[in-house]
């Protein structure tokens, strides 16, 4: 059913994007700290490419491959906007541009199985 | 595995406890700008000073903020002639503490600044959080 393989998908990059935003605090957190890199996760694309193969994972214990529950974080010093003399690359600036980006993608998926759940609800005749 | 949203808000949080603790450093100092000794050649009081470490929490698997340590500012103190403070040695002169007023305004400016943008983090955290449960409500 087409729908599910939505929902699915949506929940995948709701939980990407939550992985996003605590990182995203943690580097604000760590603004004042000298020698802290500013982080940033794998973006959902690599993330999405790298799981078309599952592997089967019959216990809870079992290492699962779908992106909620790794969280892969780089450390990017190549992108930061400034580094300070106190060998911290965090700009607030661009921590919150980013944050920015995660509310908006988050509030547009939210919204969207809103309306997907308004759909089946309507062909449920309800 | 807690849920990224509430680990968010936990960092956030300590990022505010720091900040806020470096708040109170630079209105410790503010208030001591003038705080002499009472004998002669007495030490007036030491500008204090706070450094902050990032320290991995094993439990939420993040790098929370932590106060490292509270030192104390080994910069000269401000002499001032006046003979008739309690505080002034033979010469006359008296030791005021080594605190600028300015520094500490800049340093206050920077706390609060980034107390402001942690703040905002959480809203935002919260925010996702609620829309997210929204989605349960009946339309």
């Amino acid at each position: 059913m087409e729908p599910v393989y939505l929902f699915s998908l949506v929940s995948r990059q709701n939980s990407w994007l939550s992985v996003r935003q605590s990182t995203i605090s943690e580097n604000i957190a760590n603004v004042d700290t000298p020698g802290y890199a500013s982080k940033d996760v794998e973006p959902f694309k690599d993330i999405l490419d790298k799981t078309s193969i599952r592997m089967a994972a019959t216990q809870s214990g079992h290492i699962s491959e779908d992106g909620s529950n790794s969280r892969r974080v780089r450390v990017n010093s190549s992108e930061a906007w400034e580094v300070s003399v106190s060998d911290n690359s965090v700009s607030l600036e661009q921590e919150l541009i980013k944050s920015g980006e995660v509310a908006r993608q988050h509030s547009l998926n939210t919204q969207l199985v809103g309306s997907f759940y308004g759909l089946m609800k309507s062909s449920l005749g309800r | 595995m807690i849920d990224p949203l509430v680990v968010s808000l936990k960092i956030s949080s300590s990022g505010l406890r720091v900040q806020s603790q470096r708040m109170r450093i630079v209105s410790e100092n503010l208030a001591n700008v003038q705080s002499t000794g009472d004998t002669p050649g007495a030490n007036p009081y030491q500008r204090k000073t706070i450094t902050f470490k990032s320290e991995v929490d094993r439990a939420l698997g993040a790098n929370l903020v932590e106060v490292k340590n509270i030192g104390t500012d080994k910069g000269d103190y401000r002499i001032e002639f006046d003979p008739s403070h309690p505080a002034a040695d033979e010469n006359g002169n008296v030791k005021y503490p080594n605190v600028n007023t300015l520094l500490e305004l800049a340093d206050m400016r920077e706390a609060s600044r980034s107390y402001e943008a942690g703040l905002q983090m959480m809203v935002k955290s919260r925010e996702m959080i609620t829309r997210t449960i929204d989605l349960l409500r009946s339309r």
